[in-house]
């Protein structure tokens, strides 16, 4: 008996649950070093340098290195911060994102000794709208550590990335509509399936695609969008005060966001675990052709960051609300007006 | 598991609800604000209604609050009381909480009191999801939600015509001069102690401000 994907967790024994959340909570967070150096030596080579050398062989142990520098930092905190928010903002920070995480899909329903398993954490009926209620609870991660830090530079960074993200998250979530409607579903995997049917949603919802990831790169306060980090103006954004784990937590979120970003735009608009090209995929292979996916718009999120030189803050504003925006609800409706004449 | 989480919920909620009321500092007023909208929401979930709940999150605690953060973070955050209150309202306002009181106990009770000793209203299987909320907006409920939206759009272009009124200098105002500023910087700026805030340092040794 096979179950339609959307519902066979809902049939899994309740040990399957707790093994699937510690598996993709482990690999999750194992990808976050193994990115955080592939991003070092990659923008060591696009400057034209070595990037990290030194510790283990072709620095590779570099990673390791960083965790234990910072894990052994004395913890302490400005005189002028609020303690119990400053204490609590990085954790709501690495929460929510880590709560993301548990929606991706990574693969269609195996068979795992005789017990049918869907190979994803959760998959809620109201599907995506879940990572934007998390996305809107992570702004307080931000606004809060920027706040209590009782410094002039984190409060300026923390108000600019909270304007960022609620000016950016409406676009993002106009330009998957079009998705959503094509799909006739809000369930990720039910949009993976719609997309075997229907090819990679990629084609048609170019628009969305290219709004989504724009999106996308100001959520996670990447470059060309990374003023709350201006260095040169602003030090170090919202957690320039932060050390030690607290900072640990704040760039272990960062970076689990650009994962789940990505994961998220390969299972809507690239057809998640499906191979390109028709050609068949295993069950087991699932997981591997999702994270290869993931990784090349990691390496595009690098590329980019390596290419393009930071906005101004009104370019940023003018871009989100008077292109993104309008171009997204024009989107949705061309989407909404194709699908029923057509 | 579900008694434990509605406990939970709803202690978090009331607490939450008291803490606006109650708190000095507006900042503080707004966060507790947040952790009751999010106890709601979760409330909402126990419910079923997981539409419901994500909406809550999204549109109360993803941008309502976030607005009023931005506006008490930048110009509230002090403790200050809101002024002695006038003798109208003083008399006016117990009356009015009374009133949403009693009317609310009322609509409480008179539903709850009849349901107790059964099991409950029957739900169907999708209940509570967006196909059904979307279903019931664009046709029972298509005239009060375009209503709503067009109020929403009034409100939007009232927003935009109030943004974009501009006002030139009035007859007291000094002109921005940004080579009288730089010539004669206030005492204390440019040091560490201003970056980290106008709270008294203890210990700092710098000029007194």
């Amino acid at each position: 008996m096979t179950l339609p994907i959307s519902v066979v967790n809902l049939a899994e024994p309740w040990w399957v649950g707790i093994i699937k959340a510690i598996v993709i909570f482990a690999i999750g967070l194992q990808l976050i070093p193994i990115i955080l150096l592939l991003e070092r030596k990659l923008l060591g080579r696009f400057q034209g340098r070595y990037g990290p050398n030194r510790v283990g062989v072709f620095g590779l142990m570099q990673p390791l290195a960083d965790i234990i520098k910072l894990a052994t930092k004395e913890g302490f905190r400005p005189r002028t911060s609020v303690a119990f928010l400053f204490m609590i903002a990085p954790a709501i920070s690495i929460l929510t994102a880590v709560a993301t995480l548990a929606i991706v899909p990574f693969g269609n329903t195996v068979d795992i000794f005789g017990t049918e398993v869907g190979l994803y954490g959760i998959d809620p009926s109201i599907g995506i709208l879940y990572a934007f209620a998390f996305g809107g609870i992570a702004f307080y991660g931000l606004m809060l550590g920027g706040w209590a830090s009782g410094s002039k530079y984190s409060f300026l960074g923390s108000m600019r990335s909270a304007a960022q993200l609620i000016s950016y998250e409406i676009s993002q979530g106009l330009a998957l509509v079009g998705v959503i409607m094509m799909a006739g579903s809000l369930s990720l995997t039910e949009i993976v399936e719609a997309q075997s049917v229907q090819g990679w949603f990629i084609g048609p919802q170019i628009v969305g695609f290219m709004i989504f990831l724009i999106a996308g790169f100001a959520e996670t306060n990447r470059a060309p969008f990374d003023l709350p980090e201006a260095d040169a103006e602003l030090v170090g954004g919202y957690m320039t005060e932060y050390g030690g784990l607290g900072f640990v937590s704040y760039y272990f979120a960062e970076y689990l966001t650009m994962i789940i970003v990505s994961a998220l735009t390969v299972t809507l608009f690239l057809g998640g675990w499906e191979l390109p090209f028709g050609w068949y995929t295993p069950g087991w292979a699932g997981p591997f052709v999702v994270l290869g996916k993931t990784l090349l718009i990691i390496l595009l999120f690098i590329w980019v960051r390596a290419t393009l030189p930071r906005l101004r803050y009104d370019q940023l504003m003018t871009l989100g609300w008077k292109i993104l925006l309008p171009l997204a609800t024009l989107n949705t409706l061309v989407t909404a007006t194709l699908l029923v004449t057509t | 598991m579900s008694i434990l989480l509605f406990f939970l919920a709803s202690i978090g909620a009331i607490v939450g609800a008291v803490g606006v009321v109650a708190l000095r500092n507006p900042f503080y007023g707004v966060l507790s604000l947040v952790a009751h909208l999010i106890c709601l929401a979760v409330l909402f979930l126990l419910l079923q209604a997981e539409f419901l709940a994500a909406a809550q999150v999204i549109i109360y605690a993803g941008a309502v609050m976030v607005l009023y953060v931005f506006v008490v973070a930048y110009i509230g955050g002090q403790d200050e009381s809101l002024g002695t209150s006038h003798g109208v309202l003083r008399v006016l306002t117990p009356i009015f909480v009374g009133v949403l009181i009693v009317e609310l106990l009322i609509a409480l009770l008179g539903s709850g009191l009849s349901a107790v000793t059964s099991k409950g209203a029957k739900v169907s299987t999708m209940f509570g999801s967006a196909n059904q909320i979307g279903d019931l907006m664009l046709t029972k409920f298509l005239l009060p939600f375009e209503v709503a939206s067009l109020l929403l759009l009034v409100a939007a272009i009232g927003a935009v015509g109030l943004a974009r009124r501009r006002v030139g200098y009035g007859p007291g105002d000094v002109p921005f001069d940004a080579a009288t500023i730089a010539a004669a910087p206030p005492a204390g700026t440019g040091t560490m102690a201003e970056a980290s805030g106008d709270r008294p340092v203890a210990g700092f040794r710098g000029e007194d401000r």
